[in-house]
């Protein structure tokens, strides 16, 4: 297992060199302007106040973070060259590469790692990334202090990737509120390897090479542009005809398929380790018969993992058993696993006294589902639920207001849901099971209403814990504890690929995929 | 009686109709394939009783495969058990939306085309004002709003396509009320009601009956559009969502939106071969062509 405390301690490894994935004999070419598409239009450009990959794509090109994470989940110096943790695990020091400068001209300071740590933890809606940082000191220009209320491991991924953007205090500083501030969305004053050129809405964000970026020599390409096309088939005729270089969070298996039969393309699977995204059915744990851990299990064993994998996503999934991504080296394999046995099913529901009656029905449910690639699931379960006679009604939703209404007030018995772990559990896990979480209208809380006091006291301690193999341990029991009594059952990684032209060097392969900087990136010739 | 034999035998002009209707070959076979289409609505679930949401093989078998005349879907359930089952809920929409339509259609335009003055003004603006709504549009909004259940669909369809038998019923109405003997009812002291009902409407009917008829099929047609779209209760099998929900697998899987088409596309297509023979039959001025 990786040791994430391990890593944060070996900081002082500043000088490490980026290893590029792509083998030796690729010298990366500079020039050329590379076409890639993101799935959804931004809101707008500036991910200090906005989550989402779609304005993080985008993000992560115009605003560099502190640091970078490699495909081994091992941070690098970014626009920190190097840092230090303090041994009480209390304070973190950032020192600044010097002479970086913002898209303006104007330098890059240790004021403005303040000022965005500050607008951060003011306005991003992952209120727990920063939650412990007290303050931020600044005794020099090229130097930020952190300093923290208790130790907080995940701040190390918290200071990568689209998640902490170095934005310009004298730009966003202006007294404006920052979510709404015109230049979220043009003239960005960035800190990253390209500047925008221009950002229309529904059509494109182009961006260019940013001529004074601190790393000497980056980015490659003169120019990025970036196609807003929502539609998955017509990303997929673009990539496949050559029009396109790059597709990022592809998730239609079908697509995926076709395209991996394509010779000149290649799709990998690579690169989502840190975004984890996780498929899972929800439960109303708090009313109706799905408060019943009996229930929840024995629809647990009516739903085959399997089939869901091989027949909807054609076998492009992974397993998920627990509430942290596969891909994380946090995940605990040894846990209740409810292989498909519908006889088990049945008697579970039988012992806990829900017979039989009209129709060969015990009782009936409702299924919804978060948005219309996940239609399928709930049709499944259907199907599967029937078996062991639950009567199933699927909801269907006319956008996604409505479902995410729906399931934030608890109006709901079961939904289908994919939710991202943001690489530490403390951003993109914890928020699902802490009893302190069950806040009504917020979508993506805890809205099974789960309570359980030794999982809330576990994942406190986790939060906090700074010894690797001990937080581990915590975040084992956790898996445990939640795989038996079921808020939510996970069944795959939503299979996310990243499909390029064989054309592209350098793809954005580590844990944070296209959410992360790509001035490694280059066109052959 | 003796002598004069060749006076011509009077005749109920209903039974006109239907010898007329029956001289139309086309339309003789489009009603014998709906009465077939109809029948399998009704008694084909209880002769093929496999569940249509039931996975009973390997996603996407092919046509023919294992006892599967037309097939599985995406998640192994057998698309034949889908279209039949499907048969009885279009038919049921294209009906009762059709119903729907006439009901308001009539009165609206009855009430127009026999008060004239402000009653007409203000029925036909409403008319106008549904007509002038982009009617795809209008119904996705309704059932968006109030959820995609059957009824609700249904209702959506009636509401949008009323206007054209309202201003059919109205012109009609415009025409026979000035004649005779509708004056000569009108004489004898027939009232408002009697008049519109039982002396108007009954002339009024034929373009109406032939209206209602198409309208079956474009309601179910309606019906299939609102479903490709996703607006449509997914506990329910029509042919439409069996279309919309298969839609992303029309490049993998063809036969599983093919199948499901061809009874939209031959039913309506009966449905409006049928109106053209009601039309000729019930159309005096036509039987001498």
């Amino acid at each position: 297992m990786h040791s994430l405390f391990k890593m944060m301690t070996l900081a002082a490894a500043a000088t490490v060199v980026l290893s590029a994935p792509a083998s030796a004999q690729d010298t990366p070419v500079k020039g050329g302007t590379m076409v890639m598409t993101i799935n959804q239009t931004p809101r707008h450009l500036n991910p200090a106040v906005q989550s989402g990959t779609a304005t993080g794509v985008p993000g992560a090109q115009l605003f560099a973070a502190p640091l970078r994470y490699d495909e081994d989940w091992t941070p690098q110096p970014y626009l920190a060259e190097s840092w230090e943790v303090a041994e009480d695990g209390l304070s973190v020091t950032l020192n600044l590469v010097e002479g970086a400068v913002f898209h303006d001209g104007k330098p890059i300071t240790s004021e403005d790692v303040a000022f965005s740590v500050k607008t951060i933890q003011e306005n991003h809606p992952f209120k727990t990334m920063f939650a412990p940082v007290t303050a931020v000191e600044t005794p020099d220009a090229q130097t930020a202090i952190l300093q923290l209320s208790q130790p907080h491991p995940a701040l190390m991924l918290a200071m990568s990737s689209q998640l902490m953007p170095i934005i310009p205090k004298h730009v966003y500083g202006d007294g404006q509120d920052p979510k709404t501030h015109p230049q979220n969305a043009e003239n960005v004053v960035g800190s990253g390897p390209f500047k925008l050129v221009e950002f229309t809405r529904d059509e494109h964000v182009i961006l260019e090479r940013f001529d004074d970026f601190f790393m000497e020599g980056r980015p490659y390409l003169d120019k990025l542009v970036m196609r807003i096309i929502k539609d998955p088939s017509a990303r997929a005729i673009g990539l496949e005809n050559g029009e396109i270089h790059m597709g990022t969070f592809e998730a239609v298996a079908r697509d995926i398929k076709r395209l991996q039969a394509v010779d000149s393309l290649t799709a990998t699977p690579e690169g989502y380790a840190a975004i984890g995204p996780i498929d899972w059915l929800a439960f109303n744990t708090a009313t109706g018969n799905t408060a019943d851990v009996n229930v929840r299990q024995a629809i647990a064993y009516a739903i085959d993992r399997n089939f869901i994998i091989k027949a909807i996503h054609q076998g492009l999934a992974e397993e998920a058993a627990t509430g942290i991504h596969p891909g994380s080296p946090l995940y605990e394999t040894n846990v209740d696993n409810y292989e498909l046995d519908l006889d088990k099913a049945n008697q579970i529901l039988d012992d806990a006294g829900y017979a039989r009656g009209d129709g060969d029905m015990r009782f009936g449910l409702t299924i919804d589902f978060g948005w219309p690639e996940l239609k399928p699931n709930a049709e499944y379960v259907k199907a599967a639920l029937k078996k062991i006679g639950i009567d199933v009604t699927v909801r269907s939703s006319p956008d996604f207001p409505t479902w995410a209404n729906r399931i934030s007030n608890y109006e709901f018995d079961m939904t289908w849901d994919t939710v991202f772990n943001w690489g530490d559990p403390v951003i993109g896990v914890h928020r699902t099971y802490q009893s302190t979480n069950i806040k009504p209208g917020v979508i993506w809380s805890n809205t099974q209403s789960y309570q359980n006091e030794r999982v809330d006291e576990l994942l406190e301690m986790a939060g906090i814990e700074t010894d690797p193999s001990k937080r581990a341990e915590l975040y084992s029991e956790f898996q445990k504890i939640t795989a038996a009594e079921l808020p939510v059952y996970w069944t795959n990684t939503l299979p996310y690929h990243t499909v390029y032209n064989n054309k592209v060097g350098n793809p954005p392969l580590g844990i944070w995929a296209s959410s992360s900087p790509m001035d490694l990136m280059y066109l052959k010739p | 009686m003796s002598g004069n034999t060749n006076i011509d035998q009077a005749r109920h002009p209903a039974a006109d109709a239907v010898a007329m209707f029956f001289k139309n070959k086309p339309a003789i076979v489009a009603l014998f394939v709906l009465v077939l289409i109809i029948i399998a609505g009704l008694i084909g679930p209880l002769l093929y009783p496999i569940d249509p949401f039931d996975m009973v093989w390997a996603p996407f078998g092919l046509p023919g495969e294992d006892g599967f005349i037309l097939g599985t879907d995406y998640l192994g359930r057998d698309l034949f058990a889908g279209i039949l089952h499907g048969t009885r809920v279009s038919l049921q929409v294209g009906l009762t939306a059709a119903l729907m339509t006439v009901l308001i259609g009539v009165t609206v335009g009855a009430l127009a085309g026999y008060f004239l003055g402000w009653v007409e003004e203000v029925l036909m603006r409403i008319t106008e004002f549904f007509q002038v709504l982009p009617t795809l549009l209008f119904s996705m909004v309704i059932v968006a709003l109030f959820g995609a259940s059957l009824p609700m669909i249904t209702f959506a369809i009636g509401l949008v396509s009323w206007p054209a038998v309202a201003r059919i019923t109205r012109a009609e109405f415009l025409r026979i009320r000035e004649l005779e003997y509708v004056t000569a009812s009108r004489a004898a002291g027939a009232k408002n009601l009697k008049l519109i009902f039982k002396v108007i409407l009954p002339n009024a009917l034929p373009p109406i009956i032939v209206q209602a008829a198409l309208m079956v099929g474009s309601a179910i047609l309606f019906e299939a559009g609102l479903s490709f779209l996703g607006l449509t209760d997914p506990n329910i099998v029509s042919w439409g969502q069996i279309i919309g929900s298969n839609r992303p697998y029309i490049l993998d899987a063809s036969y599983t939106v093919t199948f499901p088409g061809l009874a939209i596309f031959i039913t309506v297509l009966c449905l409006s071969l049928v109106g053209d023979g009601l039309n000729d039959a019930l159309n005096p001025k036509l039987r001498q062509r």
